[in-house]
């Protein structure tokens, strides 16, 4: 038997942007072990949201994550007024639900352009992320900022697109389209991102549902889920259909993702041409009712699960959130061993970790 | 209200989770409650496919130890030893244990999500 | 290679896809962008509408001594004191506040409540 050797991947690595520790086995150049280890980055946000009155935690609940923090401030909007139960102006639902693709999009575009990057395609990940800026001063253009958009207010939203706006974002989306389906033909279709990616991590049907993963991760592996199936705000209107991949691959996991950005991209320019008119909030009368709530949105790294216990007052009795990763980081258990050294960077990077986000 | 939850006692905890097992259901997450003098773990599934999700509720006294998931659903380890941290909830046997430092550190505040720990923003007092 | 070919001969005659920013300026904010806030003192009236929304409890109002001291460092321009305030008193301005060195506290004296009465 060849001679075992244990090395740390990461905190500091060069793929993840985030801190996640993983103590993996080798034998040779092969993976035998690997044991995660968290807690870098834990901030006790859910602890502060029972401290904080329950509107300042809209705040609190979208810098859990950088990257997805507009979906994380409406998906705690959304908890929080199904304690009522409140019923949010149709127009606020189609803007929630734009704002939600625009930032899938920006996310899978981010994404791309970091795995480009962990096989070292670097001109790639140059050209992703140049396209992600205009996504980004898109999302300046209407919310008023680039990152933590704070748009989302219990009852509804905080500013309106206008026409001027509207034609705008058009315009850019198409651009953005465009430019994306060249680049990812390349992705998609070059020999040497096959060669990293193609059979690497692969996670059957079976394996996938007993680990709990969500997201993309779980569409890559033939499970048809996702939870703007659930129909709720736009996605009802809209004919939202999940995109499934069977292979369960690293590359199966590309390509989700790839056509995902794509279908943001349409999904909003069908939001904009069928945006009705109307209010786009409701001020909730008194305070959360004590009830409890359990809310589940689609994040670009998958399923977000928040659960919301009123008790009468202006603070809530708990709030929990499960972001995607933590249901996502059981399954490297299972992909890497087995797997060749260089390999772990591109297997890691595809359940597409948010550490910070995992922590809380 | 939460739809589709079912109260189970701690001992018949494992054989209600076995059968989500066997129905190919999808763990989502467990949430634990701070009710004064007793725990309550409240376990989530979903029903793959699709986007229905049915719920265990089990109600615990503190000091009262309480079976590991990890043997059915390996996904259980995160968020056991996160119970176990954060409100002291006794979980025996999980799969991966990290001795009450998976995101707390050696000098971080004991049990803090408990009503009564960490209260008032002030900290490990 | 061959599929990226597109790409890198647009690379080579496209120009710049960034701005060559020590010697160009930045871009100009959007209209609505939220840069920083600012207070007039000439109409606030220390009613405390902001103080008690702000939830990075980034403004303190102190009546005794007519003080309301912003702590532009902890502020996260959430736009929330501009909604709240009845007087139109904050203003949102979509400029960036320069990077410091050393967290700057605002103390503003309000006369708000003596022009009113």
């Amino acid at each position: 038997m060849a001679p075992r050797t244990v090395a740390p991947f990461g905190p500091q690595h060069p793929v993840l942007p985030e801190p996640i520790q993983l103590k993996i086995t080798y034998e040779d150049e092969k993976v035998v072990d690997v044991v995660p280890a968290i807690g870098y980055g834990h901030r006790g946000i859910e602890k502060a949201c029972e401290l904080n009155e329950y509107p300042k935690n809209i705040y609190l609940c979208e810098r859990i994550c950088g990257i997805c923090s507009c979906i994380h401030g409406i998906s705690y909007c959304e908890v929080v007024e199904r304690l009522w139960p409140i019923d949010v102006p149709p127009r606020a639902k189609y803007l929630r639900t734009i704002w939600s693709e625009m930032s899938r999009t920006h996310s899978h575009l981010l994404w791309l352009g970091l795995l480009a990057d962990a096989f070292g395609f670097e001109s790639m990940f140059m050209q992703f992320w140049r396209i992600r800026e205009k996504v980004l001063d898109l999302l300046e253009m209407t919310t008023g900022q680039r990152v933590t958009q704070s748009i989302s207010v219990v009852g509804g939203v905080r500013r309106d697109i206008d026409d001027e706006q509207k034609k705008k974002c058009i315009e850019v989306l198409r651009e953005v389209r465009k430019e994306s389906e060249a680049l990812i033909n390349v992705l998609a279709n070059d020999y040497t991102v096959k060669a990293r990616t193609v059979g690497k991590g692969v996670l059957t049907k079976e394996q996938a549902i007993a680990l709990g993963c969500t997201g993309p991760h779980l569409r890559a592996s033939g499970v048809k889920e996702d939870c703007r199936m659930q129909g709720l705000q736009a996605y009802g209107d809209l004919g939202f259909e999940p995109i499934v991949e069977k292979d369960g691959d690293c590359y199966a996991r590309t390509l989700v993702r790839c056509r995902e950005l794509l279908q943001a991209i349409d999904l909003q320019l069908e939001a904009f041409s069928k945006m009705p008119e109307g209010e786009i909030a409701v001020r909730p009368k008194g305070n959360p009712p004590a009830n409890e709530a359990v809310y589940r949105a689609e994040q670009p790294r998958g399923e977000v699960f928040y659960y919301a216990k009123g008790n009468g007052t202006r603070n809530l009795e708990r709030l929990r959130v499960r972001t995607p990763t933590y249901a996502n980081i059981p399954s490297l258990l299972v992909m890497l061993p087995g797997c060749e050294l260089p390999d772990v960077p591109v297997i890691v990077l595809s359940i597409d970790p948010c550490i910070s986000c995992t922590e809380r | 209200m939460i739809e589709n939850i079912k109260e189970v006692k701690k001992d018949e905890l494992l054989a209600e989770v076995k059968k989500f097992a066997d129905a190919k259901a999808r763990f989502v997450t467990a949430v634990c409650n701070d009710l004064g003098d007793k725990l309550e773990v409240t376990y989530f599934f979903n029903m793959s496919p699709g986007m229905e999700m049915h719920g265990l509720r089990m109600t615990v006294g503190k000091d009262e130890e309480v079976p590991s998931t990890t043997g059915i659903f390996l996904t259980t380890v995160l968020i056991e030893n996160e119970m176990k941290e954060m409100f002291g909830l006794k979980v025996k046997d999980i799969a991966i244990d990290f001795g009450g430092h998976m995101l707390l550190a050696q000098d971080s505040p004991v049990t803090p999500m408990l009503k009564t720990g960490a209260a008032g923003g002030k900290g490990g007092e | 290679m061959p599929l990226m070919l597109p790409t890198v001969i647009r690379n080579f005659f496209g120009g710049y896809a960034t701005r060559l920013y020590p010697f160009k300026d930045v871009r100009e904010p959007f209209v609505r962008a939220r840069g920083h806030i600012e207070f007039d003192e000439n109409k606030c009236i220390l009613c405390g509408n902001c103080a008690r929304r702000c939830p990075a409890a980034a403004i303190e109002i102190n009546k005794e001594k007519n003080e309301l001291v912003f702590n532009a460092a902890h502020c996260i321009i959430c736009e929330v004191c501009a909604e709240a305030c009845n007087k139109d008193a904050i203003r949102v301005e979509p400029k960036w506040r320069a990077p410091f060195y050393s967290k700057p506290v605002e103390v503003h004296h309000p006369k708000g409540k003596e022009k009113a009465s």
